[in-house]
């Protein structure tokens, strides 16, 4: 009874504040929109949907979407792992602030480190500056409201969780198997390679699907970095919502931005279990 | 050689990761939008110039009482639902957390999106509460996590000797229950002032011209402006920021909250 009475608060919470508003908006996709004004036609239809898997403008939006989250999550895996490995090797002494220094910028506002990329890259950036003043480029480089300006600064809101997600993986691994392997006569490289790297996967793998997911939602950077004609599919639902006061297709767009994410994370696990080495080093994972 | 050239990787990526960071804080002091690093003609100024900006000073106030008003709501929900669940073992109790944790799960924007929509419709169109309202429900579930794990960890054998000695149970959750998981609560209460100081998918669709938020402010100043103002602001939250991951880190250990 007591229990009933502490889990009412915050069941109601969730019902009110999510599940209904979650229903409502699934609801709200299948309307039609009165353009200009948020009015919808009597009944339902699969309009709006049609119109985000047939427009070619929606699907190439949902493609270069899908292309730079594999691109960042790719680029955060292979920088990610040397640094995870780093910090797993750092004496105990140094590794508490060595981990406080990666993870720092989460807790630093999103729009504060878009800014400092602004700074970085913009066409009077330290950049630009530094590229001319060393006689490389005459002209500035156009860095700013580019796709690669919204790679760099994705790679850079999304480090520290592949960071993470690695590290809390290779605490698990014993340091004494490298040392193990190199009295058996491999070189450090080679101990790296064969043991931790394969014993990591898990951590990988979860790192992976989480800094993807991430990618996908990612709102503030390419909105900051990118500009207004950003092709993600974030802006496209926030343009929707701001500028077109189209409500039905931006409802439908985020419910397609969701499920796409979802789909393409779940075929993705499903993929790397089918790899003989994953599930080695899976089931080894799960034994220590 | 290998070595050199590994730990040559590795600064690089800590110079990556801390590059943006660094620049807007000197950029701060600095008289123009080039970064200068001669420590004579730093000026405070732009501290001035933000701290009497109307469009700043506004966002700071609503953002720390919201953020505040935020993280008492969902302590309050964390304590009552970790009580609920951590000490039992009843029948789909861990399909009820996964609930309670769903709103972690979900893209921001689709709840910033679903929120305005169900907000307008039933016509709620005070920004302040539409705010308050949207980062409860973004901020709760980490304290239910922190409580969770703060009381999966505590030892009951104290609270047993507390209640065999006559202590009711309200006494016990006070005087025993709650001291020991104090450091765990608070940590969840800090992350979630944190999480909604910081969070724009969700705000940006709840606030309005009137009311709005720090990363709202600086995202509005950015579009029109790029003097040092906005590095002076940003700063201001760099610093606070720092500040509060310090103290999280020495209640709770930083990795774990973020992380789960």
């Amino acid at each position: 009874m007591r229990r009933v009475l502490l889990l009412t608060p915050p069941i109601v919470v969730i019902v009110l504040l999510l599940l209904v508003p979650l229903w409502y908006l699934v609801d709200i996709s299948f309307r039609e929109n009165v353009p200009g004004r948020v009015t919808f036609l009597p009944g339902y239809s699969l309009a709006n949907y049609i119109a985000a898997l047939s427009d070619g403008f929606y699907l190439s939006v949902l493609g270069s979407t899908i292309l730079l989250s594999l691109a960042v999550t790719l680029v955060c895996a292979l920088l990610g792992f040397p640094l995870a490995y780093f910090l797993w090797r750092a004496p105990p002494s140094m590794k508490g602030i060595l981990t406080l220094l990666v993870i720092a910028p989460l807790l630093i506002s999103i729009v504060v480190r878009a800014y400092g990329w602004m700074v970085i890259l913009g066409d009077q950036g330290l950049l630009n500056q530094a590229l001319i003043s060393m006689g490389l480029t005459g002209q500035p480089l156009r860095i700013m409201f580019t796709t690669t300006a919204m790679f760099i600064g994705l790679v850079h809101v999304q480090f520290p969780f592949m960071v993470l997600s690695i590290l809390t993986g290779l605490e698990r691994i014993d340091p004494l198997l490298v040392s193990a392997a190199e009295t058996l006569g491999a070189s450090r490289l080679r101990a790296v390679l064969e043991i931790v790297v394969v014993l990591a996967i898990p951590g990988i793998i979860t790192g992976m699907m989480l800094v993807f997911t991430l990618c996908m939602t990612a709102f503030v950077t390419p909105i900051l970095l990118g500009g207004s004609s950003s092709r993600m599919m974030t802006t496209l639902v926030y343009s929707q919502f701001n500028t077109a006061f189209n409500w039905p297709l931006g409802s439908a767009l985020a419910i397609v931005l969701s499920v796409a994410s979802l789909v393409l994370v779940s075929a993705f696990l499903m993929g790397a279990r089918r790899i003989p080495l994953v599930r080695r080093a899976e089931s080894a994972g799960s034994k220590g | 050689m290998m070595r050199l050239l590994f730990l040559g990787l590795v600064s690089a990526i800590f110079i990556f990761v801390l590059l943006p960071l660094l620049v807007v804080v000197v950029v701060s002091f600095g008289s123009g939008m080039t970064i200068n690093l001669d420590p004579s003609t730093f000026t405070l100024k732009w501290y001035g110039v933000a701290v009497r900006s109307d469009l700043f000073r506004n966002a700071l106030v609503n953002s720390t009482l919201i953020g505040a008003a935020a993280a008492a709501l969902s302590t309050g929900l964390g304590l009552a639902a970790g009580f609920a669940i951590a000490r039992a073992h009843f029948l789909g109790r861990s399909s009820l957390e996964a609930l309670l944790l769903s709103p972690l799960a979900v893209p921001g924007i689709v709840i910033g999106i679903a929120l305005l929509m169900v907000f307008s419709t039933v016509g709620l169109r005070d920004a302040w509460w539409r705010l308050l309202l949207g980062h409860v429900l973004l901020t709760f579930p980490y304290c239910v996590r922190t409580v969770i794990a703060s009381l999966s960890r505590l030892d009951r054998s104290y609270e047993d000797a507390a209640a065999t000695l006559g202590a009711s149970r309200f006494a016990v959750f006070w005087r025993v229950t709650l001291p020991m998981i104090r450091p765990g609560v608070m940590a969840g209460a800090l992350f979630a002032f944190v999480i909604s100081f910081d969070n724009v998918p969700v705000s940006i669709f709840l606030a309005d011209a009137k009311t709005t938020t720090v990363p709202l402010a600086i995202m509005t100043y950015l579009e029109w402006n790029y003097d040092p103002s906005v590095a002076a602001a940003s700063s201001i939250v760099i610093i606070s920021m720092l500040t509060f991951a310090m103290v999280l880190e020495r209640l709770a250990g930083l990795k774990k909250v973020v992380g789960g």
